[in-house]
């Protein structure tokens, strides 16, 4: 190793020589502080890559009859800022109940689930975000088609008759 | 006879090619690891359970909103870019300068409406930042200058990516003007960014 001998050749000659230092250095704290900053570098460049989700939207210039779809076949969501609002039909029709949950596991996500158990492969969701939501809220809503393999689903502008019932409804 | 004592070796050894090694791998880490791109905002985006990773290979053009509702327009591709400002300038009337230029491209961030280009061209895009500026691009019905700008990108380059970064709280009607705008030119396919989450069983 890199070592020196430093005890010098014993007392003979009358030079005094100043007591040499080893050259040999610890390099354990310089090695340790190496790998955390290798650690820490290989983990943020790997950890902060953003993800995308793709979203497809209609062609508004293709006037094509588009296939229609059933309204029992149909679930329309409005997400708001804390909790979803969703109904099945028409909004101007008396009968048509509209129903609130939130955005937990067991809230719309399992509404969908039923529903599209129950449906089968032509359930449609239709995502209509009202005023006060927020941008995550349609991210969350966007989350629940592709967790539960939803492929199926449209995202609207709000309507006047929908904004009606949820006031209606009091919720 | 007397026992054979194995023959004792010293517990220090040399470090210094681990050191080496290590310091290599740090320099490679170092100068490999990309910083993130400015941001004119800082844009907290929504997270989600996608697992695909962003694609830039032909080119992005990355709209971002913050949680104020500003719009404000972003492109790594450089000829697009050049592009853009020469047709906005042209179409506002902007003379532009050799110093307004250099101050444009040096920023990767476009978010002034096209009425104080002028003037947050001839400062340092630092500068025009802290002078409180960047306030984003305008997108009311009546004024859509993004509209313009993105028109411009997709007529250099017609390959270029729309990527959309909101931030998680901003509101949802701002998002639905920038997607109305965009379908309005006819570009209907977007990658929303948003930060990875894990999967529920």
């Amino acid at each position: 190793m890199a070592e020196i001998d430093s005890s010098g050749g014993g007392k003979k000659g009358g030079k005094k020589r100043s007591k040499k230092m080893s050259t040999k250095i610890d390099m354990t704290p310089m090695v340790d502080l190496g790998f955390l900053l290798i650690t820490f570098f290989m983990l943020t460049t790997t950890l902060a890559k953003p993800v995308t989700m793709q979203l497809n939207m209609p062609d508004k210039t293709d006037t094509k009859e588009t296939s229609p779809v059933k309204l029992s076949e149909t679930l329309t969501v409005c997400p708001d800022e804390n909790k979803v609002y969703y109904y099945q039909g028409i909004p101007t029709e008396a009968g048509t109940k509209l129903e609130v949950t939130d955005y937990s596991d067991t809230g719309i996500r399992k509404v969908i689930t039923d529903l599209k158990a129950k449906v089968g492969s032509n359930f449609t969701l239709v995502i209509k975000p009202t005023k006060k939501a927020k941008y995550r809220n349609m991210v969350d809503m966007l989350d629940e088609c592709a967790i539960t393999n939803n492929k199926r689903y449209a995202l609207l502008e709000i309507d006047p008759d929908t904004e009606a019932l949820i006031k209606r409804s009091g919720k | 006879m007397p026992k054979v004592k194995a023959k004792r070796h010293s517990v220090s050894l040399d470090m210094t090619a681990m050191c080496d090694v290590a310091f290599l791998l740090l320099t490679f880490f170092m100068l490999t690891a990309k910083f993130r791109p400015e941001e004119a905002v800082t844009i907290t985006p929504p997270s989600s359970i996608s697992e695909k990773a962003l694609n830039a290979k032909d080119g992005m053009l990355t709209i971002s909103v913050s949680n104020e509702g500003g719009v404000y327009l972003a492109t790594d591709d450089q000829m697009a870019r050049e592009f853009m400002l020469e047709r906005m300038a042209n179409r506002y009337g902007v003379a532009l300068t050799g110093e307004m230029k250099k101050n444009y491209m040096s920023s990767e961030i476009v978010g002034y409406p096209a009425g104080a280009m002028r003037q947050v061209l001839n400062m340092k895009p630092s500068e025009a930042k802290d002078k409180g500026f960047v306030k984003g691009i305008p997108i009311d019905s009546a004024n859509n200058e993004l509209s313009y700008w993105v028109g411009y990108a997709k007529l250099s380059n017609p390959e270029l990516k729309v990527a959309i970064k909101g931030d998680q709280n901003s509101s949802y009607k701002v998002f639905a003007d920038v997607i109305g705008t965009l379908q309005a030119q006819n570009i209907n396919i977007f990658q929303l960014i948003t930060s990875p989450e894990n999967k529920p069983k």
